[in-house]
């Protein structure tokens, strides 16, 4: 007994022994919601882990991309023909110059579009708000508008990727232009799923399939969303501000 | 190995024997030719050629002087207290089926406090200090000789190691962009030159396109100087093969865009084999290779010797119509540097040369060709003890040697004709060496005779 | 992408839902015989389909092992030429390891979780189902690779830039990258599933501390499974991008770092090794105290312990590359590292004969693979301590001693506790044991087997002999202990079919004797899954035990009498749960989860063969998710409230 009486004594002494009591007895809580061991929802634990394991996923695309943009900064430098090549000589040169990757970008542009983004977890937060409150009308113009503002980030995204493959940046040229589209392009994936998660909430609400009942969706949905911009930050300090 | 004795003998007997005129003329050449040749001899005396216990040079001693306490000191005993204690405590305490009381029970123990911390922190305090004596070896390792002595470039390649030597003292590279730096060995750093931070000014990058066509290159034995810690500085050219001469030191990768450094020193003359321990593809069991260490005055006369251009036979001779043959059939791979041969279409002032791929281009450097005691990735050996009675094929007319041993003529005959067939090659991927069917028996005796003049 | 849906398993409970049911398309009831395999929810038949399926790669990894042993009996034997031995290690490797170790520990993991922590299935059953095809969808697709251009040839670890397109221009590798990564979306998905059943759906009473080993093994392995998997994918889906779309990752002319693969791979691959090993030490931790008739010794220590390997699995992945030419500094540092791996898991051992000590233990076939489990892991173990000093692990890594190394732990550990808890739990599964007579002969035939295929490779090592080797010299040394080894391999092949073969005569010995109840409690067990009946009833509990104990079921039979004697009080037989589910409501079988699996290696074969091939796979999953997601949450003619909200996004 030694151990598990030291160590597990979370709950014995409010717990009826005999063997005729079942689980039933806690399906429920106050809330309503079914009788988990840890309290949250299955459903709301199982997203966090999740999470969890998309932190391993973006830590090694980025780490992939830090690494990718060092060795072709090195080889861009030292005038490695291979590597000279696969640039328009003017992009190459303003490179070489600067020792950094950053005469391709346009930080204002991405600026404005990491801003709004950034806005859009609040809207989301808001459309949790409203649907827990009940407002339903409210719940569908801040689904929309989050949607809406995550699109223009990925219009955003669409037109950066076309810029920068006229100015001659390919995917199959050099290192870093592989690393840089795979990386943006992962999170510019996982902000497409989130806009297809939040049309789908929208049709749900319009349907009247979304109340205040499932609020936890909404709920759901807004922690992969705050995520992915959480890992924008992340992306853009450490792809387009760190030199 | 060798005694002057023997030296003078095997001499005399050579300069009677020996066929054309420049070799007669080359004193030096023979001198090397037997050295090796003897060493080859002595080598074939190993049980186990690649023993991780009978270290022959410091590095090697080093390595097993950490492994034996830990092998003895702690895995063993361990492992009896551990394997036979619980054998035996399993057979003690058997209850038989037919003994079996569901009352009796064994006295319900929960744990052991103390116990538990005891051996949490025991096993702990003990690895502490394996781990400090471990980073001690690990450092060791790494030294360098200071000042250099002797640096040999090590490239991994499918499925052969070429070895560079820097003749001129220039490094190992050429100064490529003109601007009067040549990175060389003494800048490197165990990383390489890959960081950003190094001053990248004076890096020569990449290696391919800079390698000094001055330097002397060799294929698949490693030849050092006994006595002397030979530092590598190693590369890959294709994919990651790592260096391994067991009886010399432990094994270290090789990398393509990377530097990885390296040391081997022997204490005596002796041929030790390796074999590439990193998977490398498909022919990644034959691709072998050793380390002759050979005493301070060889090991002079060798690499004086490895300096010299070769010889160009005598128009009309067998010799020729087979150096024509290596012309036509095998200069796009190989390469004979006798001033004329020699593969060279760097243009002047061409910073980036990106047509000269390696001096060696994608074959072995056969200048010195004969002086090797193998061949093929060092998986045939280029001398064998043989009986001429039995195989008729294997007695070589090239070359005369003392006793039963004999120029291994016929591997290389069935070698040049159909490579793959002797080491699984995807010669169409440039992977291994190319099949020659279409070489005829006069051509193949003709191109085997000039090889023989390889010296 | 996520799939989302509430536990269907919950008994009704009073909800204050007002929105509509999402519910459109049927469920498929009342399924039986191949339907309810393929539809099927229930965690039990799950985990026997983990099983079932493992043992069927185990036979394609097993031959390809022999093919290597015939291969490497004799020196230069043409038996294999260069490439097919590429082809046949490679797969070895990688078939054991994904295929066969990894899901024999998702087979005991699906079956055992939710009848130990007292629960009716776990969180998501239709993921489970997802997670569970995929799987297998991953591990087929990887296998047509023999038949479709050749099977992968760059190693189980596939290092860059070997398995380029220029040096490995056949598919083979594609079918690693693709196959492998399919089967890691069933793995991250089954780990978020069985995280959240073993944190949330334990029964009333059941802390942390009181749950099984076993539970708190596997609750750490799908932890590991959970961070490492998503390394490995990125590794594979940049060489994916390399290999079939053009990228440079690895392409060393454009400056690329090989490194970057080892580095990702092995932060992956090291946490993977624990994983292996860790379900087969949960599965000893059960049967030990069962057979020595005490309880597990310091309980704590060894759930600390399983919970140090598992962080420290993430901290010493470089230990794989000590000859990579990382520089001395991260050597030191990772060799320092490891060596502390050998701590916790010395203290698991030495708290294994610790419970055995002053026992009462029954020899049976379980317990004998228990013990032989400790002592071989032991010796893979010190092994292992070897290698953790750098500079011996120069003259040592990628020679036979880290063969013998890893099969000592895999094997020799791994697999004989996997063969272990199939001998403890057989009973419970299928209702009959299998046969003590043959299960000697089966323990000792894979002993001599195991341990003379690989006890030789430690001196075949030691002597030089490297990994990966179609062929050696005549002349080297090695031909005595490579031929043992090769005896010793068909030894082994015997001995491991000898559990097929006894499970086999076992089932007919007892359909002769007309079906007798082996009972719940066979084995006089300790943990919760015993108080039901064998087999298994469909719905594990006709009510959620309520826990007050380590050891709960034990504590329910045995009390102390007024003499402070320990006496049995209650046999299992007289205090085990009828079997009565009546009022049970269980989540109805889905078509969804396998036609939503199967879609993907279609995607697959689209990435390797030619991009037309994926629409019909993305059409095939898109409709496949709407059907999961407009699934109603049950049949429709019970009546209760709507548990489910299921959402599909992409």
């Amino acid at each position: 007994m030694a151990d598990a009486a030291v160590l597990g004594d979370e709950n014995v002494a409010g717990e009826n022994s005999t063997n005729d009591h079942t689980a039933d007895d806690h399906a429920t809580d106050e809330h309503g919601a079914h009788y988990t061991s840890l309290g949250i929802s299955n459903m709301k634990l199982s997203m966090w882990l999740f999470l969890g394991s998309e932190c391993l996923l973006f830590g090694a695309l980025i780490s992939t991309y830090l690494l990718s943009k060092t060795r072709f900064l090195t080889e861009l430098i030292a005038g490695n023909p291979n590597v000279v090549s696969t640039l328009p000589s003017a992009l190459a040169e303003e490179m070489i110059h600067e020792g950094s990757v950053e005469p391709l970008f346009d930080i204002p542009f991405t600026s404005a579009s990491s801003f709004i983004l950034l806005m859009s977890s609040l809207t989301m937060v808001l459309a949790h708000k409203a649907v827990s409150e009940g407002n339903y009308k409210n719940t569908r113009l801040f689904l929309a508008a989050t949607a809406l503002l995550g699109s223009f980030f990925i219009a955003g995204q669409v037109y950066e990727f076309t810029a920068f493959y006229r100015e001659g940046l390919t995917f199959d040229g050099n290192l870093f232009g592989s690393a840089f589209y795979t990386l943006t392009g992962f999170h510019g994936i996982h902000v497409s799923v989130g806009i297809l998660m939040l049309v789908a909430l929208l049709i749900l609400s319009m349907k009247g399939k979304l109340q205040a009942d499932r609020a936890e969706t909404v709920e759901l949905v807004g922690l992969y969303w705050h995520f992915v911009d959480i890992v924008w930050v992340l992306i853009f300090t450490i792809v387009y501000l760190v030199r | 190995m060798t005694n002057n004795t023997a030296d003078s003998t095997w001499h005399s007997s050579m300069r009677q024997t020996i066929l054309t005129p420049m070799i007669a003329s080359r004193r030096s050449l023979r001198i090397a030719v037997f050295v090796v040749f003897g060493l080859a001899l002595s080598a074939c005396s190993e049980d186990k050629p690649l023993n991780t216990f009978e270290p022959r040079g410091p590095r090697a001693q080093s390595v097993l002087d950490i492994m034996w306490p830990v092998i003895w000191g702690i895995i063993f005993v361990v492992f009896l207290i551990v394997c036979v204690g619980g054998v035996a405590l399993a057979w003690k305490n058997r209850v038989k089926p037919e003994d079996f009381d569901p009352d009796d029970l064994p006295e319900q123990v929960h744990g052991w406090f103390k116990g538990e911390i005891a051996w949490t922190v025991a096993p702990a305090i003990i690895l502490a200090f394996v781990g400090v004596y471990t980073i001690i070896g690990i450092w060791d390792l790494e030294t360098k000789n200071e000042p250099a002595e002797l640096d040999v470039m090590v490239i991994g390649r499918q499925w052969w190691w070429e070895y560079r030597y820097d003749v001129d003292g220039d490094g190992f590279f050429v100064d490529a962009d003109g601007d009067g730096e040549i990175w060389g060995v003494d800048g490197l750093g165990a990383d390489g030159p890959g960081g950003i931070d190094g001053d990248s000014d004076d890096i020569e990058w990449p290696l391919e396109y800079i390698l000094d066509p001055d330097d002397v290159s060799t294929a698949g034995e490693l030849v050092i100087p006994a006595g002397v810690q030979v530092d590598l500085y190693m590369t890959s050219a294709d994919v990651i093969h790592s260096y391994w001469i067991p009886r010399l030191n432990g094994k270290r990768d090789a990398v393509p865009g990377r530097y990885t450094t390296w040391s081997v020193e022997a204490d005596a003359p002796g041929k030790y084999t390796g074999w590439c321990t990193e998977f490398c593809g498909l022919s990644h069991a034959r691709m072998r290779m050793s380390a002759i260490a050979l005493s301070a005055d060889d090991y002079q006369a060798w690499f004086e010797n490895q300096q010299a251009p070769a010889a160009v036979p005598a128009e009309g001779t067998p010799e020729f119509a087979g150096r024509e043959t290596f012309k036509n059939l095998c200069m796009s791979c190989h390469i004979i540097k006798d001033g004329d041969l020699e593969y060279n279409d760097t243009e002047a002032g061409d910073p980036w040369p990106t047509s000269v791929p390696l001096i060696a281009k994608g074959a072995p450097d056969l200048t010195h060709f004969a002086t090797r005691t193998s061949f093929a990735g060092a998986i045939y050996a280029q001398y064998r003890d043989i009986n001429p009675d039995d195989d008729a094929l294997d007695v070589s007319t090239y070359l005369d040697l003392p006793g039963n041993y004999r120029w291994n003529e016929a591997e290389l005959r069935r070698w040049i004709k159909n490579a793959p067939d002797r080491k699984d090659a995807n010669y169409e991927n440039q992977q291994g060496m190319l099949p020659f069917p279409q070489l005829q028996e006069e051509e193949l005796d003709n191109l085997v005779a000039y090889l023989a003049t390889l010296d | 992408m996520a799939i989302i849906e509430e536990p269907l398993a919950l008994p009704p409970g009073v909800t204050t839902s007002t929105s509509k049911p999402l519910g459109v398309f049927s469920r498929p009831r009342n399924a039986t015989g191949l339907k309810d395999w393929l539809t099927t929810v229930d965690h039990k038949k799950i985990g026997i389909m983990y099983g079932a399926a493992a043992m069927f790669f185990l036979v394609i990894g097993g031959v390809a092992a022999l093919l290597i042993r015939t291969q490497l009996a004799v020196p230069n034997n043409e038996l294999l030429s260069g490439d097919a031995y590429n082809r046949v290690y490679t797969m070895h490797g990688t078939v054991m390891v994904f295929l066969v170790v990894m899901p024999i520990g998702a087979a005991f993991a699906n079956y055992l979780l939710p009848l130990q922590i007292g629960a009716r299935d776990v969180a998501f059953p239709r993921i489970n189902a997802f997670s569970f095809w995929v799987f297998l969808a991953g591990g087929l697709l990887l296998n047509t690779s023999w038949f479709l251009g050749g099977a992968p040839d760059g190693g189980w670890f596939n290092y860059a830039p070997n398995n380029g397109v220029i040096y490995s221009p056949s598919h083979g590798i594609d079918f690693w990258n693709v196959g492998l990564l399919i089967a890691g979306i069933g793995s991250v998905s089954g780990a978020v599933n069985l995280i959240t059943t073993v944190l949330n759906m334990r029964a009333p009473g059941m802390t942390l501390f009181r749950m099984p080993i076993f539970v708190w093994m596997s609750l750490v392995t799908q932890f590991l499974l959970l961070f490492a998997v998503p390394v490995l994918t990125v590794a594979q889906v940049l060489l994916m991008l390399d290999r079939n779309f053009s990228a440079n990752f690895f392409n060393v002319s454009q400056g690329a770092d090989p490194l970057l693969w080892q580095h990702l791979f092995w932060v992956f691959g090291h946490p993977e090794v624990y994983l292996m090993i860790l379900p087969a030490f949960g599965i000893v931790s059960e049967i030990i105290p069962t057979f020595s008739r005490k309880p597990i010794f310091g309980y704590s220590f060894m759930v600390f312990s399983g919970i140090a390997i598992g962080f420290l699995g993430f901290g010493v992945w470089a230990h794989h590359m000590f000859v990579s030419g990382i520089g001395p500094v991260s050597v030191s540092a990772f060799s320092f590292a490891t060596m502390f791996i050998a701590v916790p898991t010395g203290v698991k051992i030495l708290n294994w004969l610790g419970t055995m000590w002053g026992g009462k233990l029954t020899l049976n076939t379980a317990m004998l693979f228990a013990i032989g489990l400790v002592v071989q892991f032991t010796i893979g173990g010190l092994s292992g301590v070897s290698h953790a000093v750098a500079p011996s692990d120069t003259q040592q890594t990628d020679t036979y001693y880290i063969v013998a190394h890893f099969h000592y732990v895999l094997f020799g550990g791994a697999f004989f506790g996997f063969v272990g808890g199939l001998y403890f739990w057989w009973p419970k599964i299928f209702g009959y044991k299998l046969g003590e007579k043959f299960g000697k002969w089966n323990f000792w035939m894979m002993v001599v087997g195991f341990n003379t295929t690989f006890g030789p490779m430690h001196i075949l090592g030691l002597q030089g002999m490297p990994r990966r080797m179609q062929t050696y010299d005549d002349d080297m040394g090695f031909n005595l202990w490579n031929m043992v080894a090769t005896i010793g391999a068909f030894i082994l092949g015997v001995g491991t079919l000898l559990v097929l073969v006894n499970a086999f005569f076992s089932y007919r010995k007892w359909k002769a004797d007309g079906r007798p109840d082996v009972g719940p409690d066979p084995w006089d067990a300790r943990s919760v899954e015993w108080m039901i009946q064998s087999p298994t009833p469909e719905h594990n509990f006709d009510t959620l035990p309520i826990v007050t104990d380590l050891d709960e079921f034990w504590h329910r039979k045995y009390a102390e009498d007024e003499n402070h004697k320990l006496r049995r009080i209650a046999t299992g037989a007289e205090i085990a749960q009828p079997g009565n589910g009546e009022g049970v409501h269980l989540p109805a079988p889905s078509y969804w989860p396998i036609l939503l699996a199967f879609s993907i290696p279609i995607i697959g074969y689209g990435v390797i063969f030619s991009l037309w091939l994926t629409i019909p796979g993305v059409l095939l999953m898109t409709a496949a998710s709407f059907g999961w997601a407009l699934e109603p949450a049950d049949d429709l003619d019970i009546p209760h409230d709507d548990h489910t909200e299921a959402l599909t996004h992409g």
